[in-house]
């Protein structure tokens, strides 16, 4: 008797945020107690998952970010997300069949490797960005930011409160704190937002009508 | 924010409400008075001194009319603030389309503080109770007979005090009794660039708008209308183009037609929102409606007004129901219908679901693209069906 299929249980949610980065939202968590950033296939070997979005045949990923249920593509790729949004959820499924796990935590770097940048030190002066500047603004809305990661200078960012499902959330994340980070810690290299909008119960200004 | 940020342009968002990042980020945040567009350029004139703009781009109803007084303050690409506001208001848009004999429906304007019985009495039926400024079809009411004039008379009357439609003013105190015009109802989505209509896509409405209240549901483009009657749509919207001394910029129109041949029904000095506006790509590279126009308000090259060449619709989910929503389900299995590529929901849990005609805010809109209209259409009712609102 073959397995019983429970990738049909698996609601898979896309939130694109522009035509290069899209959000999928998972029913169920891929990895949990952490982030995990690819910037590459070669990193994606013992993530099926990874591998699997990575061989999407013209795509073109360039970054993948997983974290609890949520899964960030980074593309290359001209075509919007609507043409490719089944092709990454066939991915995704098919990696949560497999035996292994969808994806593996982390590696911490053994002592003494080297990386071109400290991640750790990054993290730290966000996080100051975010206590000391960012939040008591975003306040005044209702909304906060929480930075989840930060990874091969990379920040990976969670938004809440007013914030969550805000019609003006990239607003606020393109024109604000992406520029406050270039301006206070200019050796950050991008934001993801790993936000699961839709479930915004409280947005300060609502998404647009049509 | 996306299409600027492909072709590397530099934006200032500009919004009602005050950021609350805009203290870091000056050159691109701004707040302005879109209530007072006047008072709006002139803060933008003074902004462009330290932060000089190139294009403006207004993103709806009202901002079309304040990017028009800002493209005049600054002399920038743009429609004039008298075109851009008789495209706004529909009793003058009325006035300039039948002064230049575009056909429109008959229309009479009148007080809402008026005595509705003594309209209702002269009103000649069907017809159509319409506000002068709301958009999204909110407190549109067709009326059959008088007892029903009074019904829409009531509930329109209602909606024009709520504080947020009375803000309008003077416009609020108004409102349109026209003709129904009966047929089928099409929307021309079109880029004006000095002064010559293009059109970039005609949809045609398949779910007959014919009243009491006039929702949209579903938009599928490339139209099945018959070439000759496109052509004379076309037309209609480009002698309203005209009529309106719309000279540069999107516009959206919304017509009918029928034995006697096209009317004009809205014209708008905007794109198609922002939402359904994804359903359109052009060229080989699939570029956004909204990369032509920011390219188009600063003068850059546009690759191609020519969209693609598969058939692609978008369905403005029906409200389905009073009431707050709890839960969508189903959404998974409605992204997995054939020619499907996205279902998004943008109410939120929570939120307070208002059916037509008070309400005009669609819960969430589903995409498909696929050979032929038919089966986008198809695929656009199989994927609704497969969805459940729970509302408490």
């Amino acid at each position: 008797m073959p397995p019983p299929d429970n990738t049909a249980e698996i609601r898979i949610t896309a939130e694109p945020i522009d035509n290069q980065r899209c959000k999928f939202v998972l029913s169920v968590p891929v990895l949990s107690g952490g982030v995990r950033r690819f910037a590459g296939a070669d990193e994606a070997k013992g993530s099926p998952l990874a591998a699997a979005i990575f061989a999407i045949p013209g795509l073109a990923v360039s970054e993948l970010i997983v974290s609890g249920n949520i899964v960030t593509i980074v593309k290359k790729s001209p075509a919007p997300w609507q043409a490719v949004g089944q092709a990454v959820g066939i991915a995704i499924r098919s990696a949560l069949t497999a035996d292994v796990p969808a994806v593996t935590p982390a590696r911490k770097p053994a002592a003494g490797e080297g990386s071109a940048v400290d991640d750790d030190a990054l993290y730290e002066q966000v996080a100051k960005v975010f206590d000391e500047q960012v939040n008591p603004m975003v306040a005044r809305h209702g909304g906060h930011v929480e930075l989840i990661d930060v990874q091969d200078a990379v920040v990976m960012l969670r938004m809440g409160g007013g914030c969550q499902g805000c019609g003006m959330a990239d607003v606020t994340l393109r024109q604000g704190i992406e520029g406050m980070l270039a301006q206070l810690v200019p050796a950050v290299r991008g934001i993801v937002d790993i936000t699961d909008h839709t479930s915004g119960a409280n947005p300060y200004f609502q998404a647009s009508k049509k | 924010m996306e299409a600027a940020r492909q072709i590397g342009v530099e934006l200032t968002v500009a919004s009602e409400q005050r950021s609350t990042l805009e203290a870091e980020n000056p050159a691109g945040l701004l707040t302005l008075d879109f209530k007072n567009p006047e008072r709006a350029a002139d803060h933008v004139h003074a902004f462009a001194r330290t932060y000089p703009i190139h294009g403006v781009v207004g993103v709806d109803d009202d901002t079309a009319i304040v990017a028009a007084w800002i493209a005049e303050r600054l002399k920038l690409k743009g429609n004039s603030t008298h075109a851009a506001e008789a495209a706004r208001d529909k009793h003058r848009q009325r006035l300039a389309l039948a002064d230049a004999g575009v056909p429109i429906p008959r229309f009479e304007l009148h007080l809402v503080a008026e005595d509705p019985t003594a309209i209702a009495a002269s009103t000649r039926y069907p017809c159509v109770l319409k506000p002068l400024r709301l958009s999204a079809s909110r407190g549109v009411v067709r009326a059959d007979n008088a007892q029903s004039f009074m019904k829409g008379h009531d509930r329109l009357k209602a909606i024009l005090a709520e504080p947020d439609a009375a803000a309008c003013g003077e416009p609020a105190l108004h409102f349109l009794v026209e003709d129904f015009i009966p047929g089928y109802e099409v929307a021309l989505e079109g880029l004006v660039v000095n002064r010559r209509l293009h059109v970039l896509a005609l949809f045609d409405k398949p779910d007959p708008l014919d009243g009491p209240f006039f929702e949209e549901t579903i938009y599928v483009t490339p139209s099945t209308v018959p070439t000759g009657l496109q052509t004379a749509i076309a037309q209609c919207a480009e002698r309203a183009v005209r009529a309106l001394e719309i000279t540069e910029g999107p516009i959206h129109a919304e017509l009918r037609y029928n034995e006697r041949g096209p009317f004009l029904i809205e014209l708008a000095a905007r794109p198609i929102g922002g939402r359904c506006s994804a359903v359109l790509r052009f060229g080989d590279k699939g570029i956004s409606l909204e990369e032509i126009i920011v390219r188009h308000a600063l003068g850059m090259p546009i690759p191609s007004l020519q969209r693609e060449r598969v058939a692609a619709g978008v369905m403005m989910i029906p409200i389905p129901g009073a009431g707050t929503l709890r839960e969508v389900r189903g959404v998974a299995e409605a992204k997995q219908v054939p020619l499907v590529e996205d279902v998004q929901i943008t109410a939120h849990p929570g939120e307070r679901l208002i059916p037509f005609p008070e309400g005009s805010r669609y819960p969430g809109f589903i995409f498909a693209r696929g050979e032929t209209p038919a089966t986008v259409e198809t695929a656009l009712r199989d994927a609704h069906s497969r969805l459940t609102f729970v509302i408490a």
